[in-house]
């Protein structure tokens, strides 16, 4: 048995013992990390599970074909009061989302007309400003119908009606996938940023090959993670086709949104022809 | 009551702006620390019913029109710093998409109804209903209260008007901005104000106040019953409401002091320079008006997109509220 020292520390190396003054370089990553972690955490945000049906939702299909109808109509709109009448409706309709749901809806539009603004300014430079408004107002109405189905339809939901408006199983296998994989991407990616920020020190100079490691471990986990859960539907009998059980049902509330739809219709036809 | 862009002098709009800052970061303080988190909806619902009551226009003597404000029943109900958001925040909005009151008037419209009038109306009510007991002296205290606040927000628009052409003249004595002075401004508004619209203010607040103690008593700051529940009734009459703004049009004329520049040319004679020259915002729909459509759809529509925006506004807003849950008890 070794004798004991009285020193309780004196076994210790030197080098460990001595006090060091490692004072690490300054490092300028700070852009590409901030940027790269709000790149990974929207897409970890992307998620598409947490819709809830509201009491008065049309049946999934026709949730999807007006919210359709009404971007298109919205897009092809020359007259600003049908917008304008389109914003009311998103509007009102968004008021009574729950407040999680709202808050993304919000945040979503006004990032879409924001960035819409940003890029007509030249337009509004050269003495229109009235159309960068109108595309603005444009994509906040669009990108509003948009989110709001999104957060009001369980996924599984939009799946089925994909799958019951004729869509082809392999695209609905590919989206479903996608879709999955990417919030999957984003909190890889995140986790994978996060960590190499706790464990660095001092001045990298290899600043490309980091970021292609990064990459390179995210798109192989991703692409592992989509094995994985490709491989888990197979084990509970996915053969590849998209069975939606009972056949649609029309509930009561479509006719009540078909109607309206009608009516936002000829609004658009009568507008059209104003302008 | 809402001044328009470059009536008054950009100096006075800089002064009531400075004066109203302090304001608005008290008022989002006290709302903060004494609105809970499951109430902040029910403002945006108040400030909704206060939008939709500046919409109805009242046809006063000497051809102007003018309108409730409802400050203090959102005062009575919230609390005047909540009040003070709420007015403030409708105004924006009306400002902004409508064109209703100016940009850079702003700080004066806000300091006259949104400041002003809610703290005298609720001083008012605070001291009718400690001496008057039961119902009767909250209804009558508001009613006095509502009237009194509105005159005296009316008197300080008046004034803001009046002290223009004594301050802002060019070399030959013509008005730079609004031209007609404090002994033309005061009587012209006040007239049609302590008459008219004061009324409509007192019967909007004891009406509306009236109504919400009989269908949703737990509608307001002082109650503790659970937040948002048995709302119906309210949302109800938010949509009647909404369904009835174009009578609003029924009152011909412009409110006083809100005329276009080029009738206020035909009745003084000349433009003055500052509002010819002056700066305006172009609004998505310029009083409440959309392009060759009747003017009906353009105010229901006005008060659709206005009543969502401020519900969406504070229910957002109750994100930043305190939480309700208290972990030191």
């Amino acid at each position: 048995m070794p004798e004991e020292s009285d020193n309780p520390i004196g076994d210790l190396p030197d080098w460990l013992t001595s006090s060091q003054d490692y004072r690490p370089g300054p490092d300028r990553d700070g852009f590409i990390m901030r940027n790269l972690l709000s790149l990974a955490s929207v897409l970890a945000q992307l998620r598409l599970d947490d819709g809830r049906d509201g009491p008065l939702s049309p049946s999934p299909p026709v949730k999807l074909l007006l919210a359709l109808g009404a971007i298109l109509l919205t897009s092809l709109s020359r007259n600003y009061l049908f917008v304008l009448a389109m914003l009311a409706v998103v509007l009102v309709r968004a008021a009574m989302l729950p407040r999680a749901a709202l808050a993304r809806v919000t945040g979503g539009s006004l990032a879409a007309a924001g960035l819409t603004l940003v890029l007509m300014l030249p337009a509004a430079l050269i003495g229109q400003p009235r159309s960068a408004l109108f595309l603005a107002t444009k994509s906040l109405v669009t990108v509003g119908i948009t989110l709001t189905v999104a957060l009001t339809t369980p996924k599984a939901h939009l799946t089925s009606a994909l799958r019951q408006l004729g869509m082809p199983a392999v695209v609905i296998l590919t989206v479903d996938l996608a879709l999955h994989g990417i919030v999957r991407l984003g909190q890889t990616a995140q986790e994978v940023l996060v960590a190499l920020r706790l464990r660095s020190v001092g001045t990298n100079r290899a600043k490309g090959a980091t970021m292609g490691g990064v990459g390179g471990v995210v798109l192989v986990k991703a692409s592992r993670l989509a094995q994985d859960s490709y491989d888990a539907m197979r084990c509970r009998g996915f053969d590849g086709s998209y069975r939606t059980g009972a056949s649609w049902r029309p509930r009561g509330a479509d006719a009540l949104w078909a109607a309206g739809f009608a009516l936002v219709l000829a609004l658009f036809l009568y507008l059209q022809g104003v302008v | 009551m809402h001044i328009p862009e470059n009536y008054l002098s950009p100096s006075t709009c800089a002064v009531a702006t400075v004066a109203m800052a302090p304001v608005w970061y008290c008022a989002v303080h006290h709302v903060r620390e004494e609105v809970p988190r499951e109430k902040m909806p029910l403002i945006g619902i108040a400030a909704a019913f206060c939008f939709l009551a500046m919409m109805f226009n009242i046809p006063l003597p000497g051809g102007t029109t003018g309108h409730a404000v409802c400050g203090t029943l959102i005062a009575i109900l919230f609390g005047p710093w909540s009040a003070v958001l709420a007015v403030s925040i409708a105004l924006a909005i009306q400002a902004v998409l409508f064109g209703d009151g100016g940009i850079l008037a702003f700080g004066a419209n806000c300091f006259n109804m949104a400041f002003v009038l809610p703290f005298v109306g609720y001083a008012i009510y605070s001291l009718i209903r400690s001496r008057v007991e039961g119902e009767r002296g909250e209804l009558l205290g508001a009613a006095i209260g509502s009237y009194v606040g509105l005159n005296v927000a009316a008197l300080l628009c008046a004034i803001e008007f009046g002290i223009q052409p004594l301050l802002f003249t060019t070399a030959d004595g013509a008005a730079l901005y609004c031209p007609y002075p404090v002994w033309v401004s005061v009587p012209a508004m006040m007239l049609g104000h302590l008459t008219v619209a004061g009324l409509a203010e007192a019967g909007f607040t004891v009406g509306i106040l009236a109504f919400l103690h009989s269908a949703v008593p737990s509608f307001g700051i002082e109650t503790h019953a659970a937040g948002t529940s048995g709302l119906a009734p309210v949302i109800g009459l938010v949509v009647a409401l909404v369904a009835a703004t174009p009578l609003g049009l029924l009152a011909t004329g412009d409110a006083w002091g809100e005329w276009a520049a080029e009738d206020l040319a035909e009745m003084v004679g000349y433009t003055p320079a500052g509002l010819e020259g002056g700066w305006e915002w172009s609004s998505l729909m310029p009083d409440y008006s959309v392009g060759a459509l009747p003017e009906w759809v353009g105010y229901i529509l006005s008060a659709v997109i206005g009543v969502a925006l401020l519900v969406i506004i504070f229910r957002l807003a109750a994100n930043l509220a305190r939480p309700t849950v208290d972990f030191d008890a």
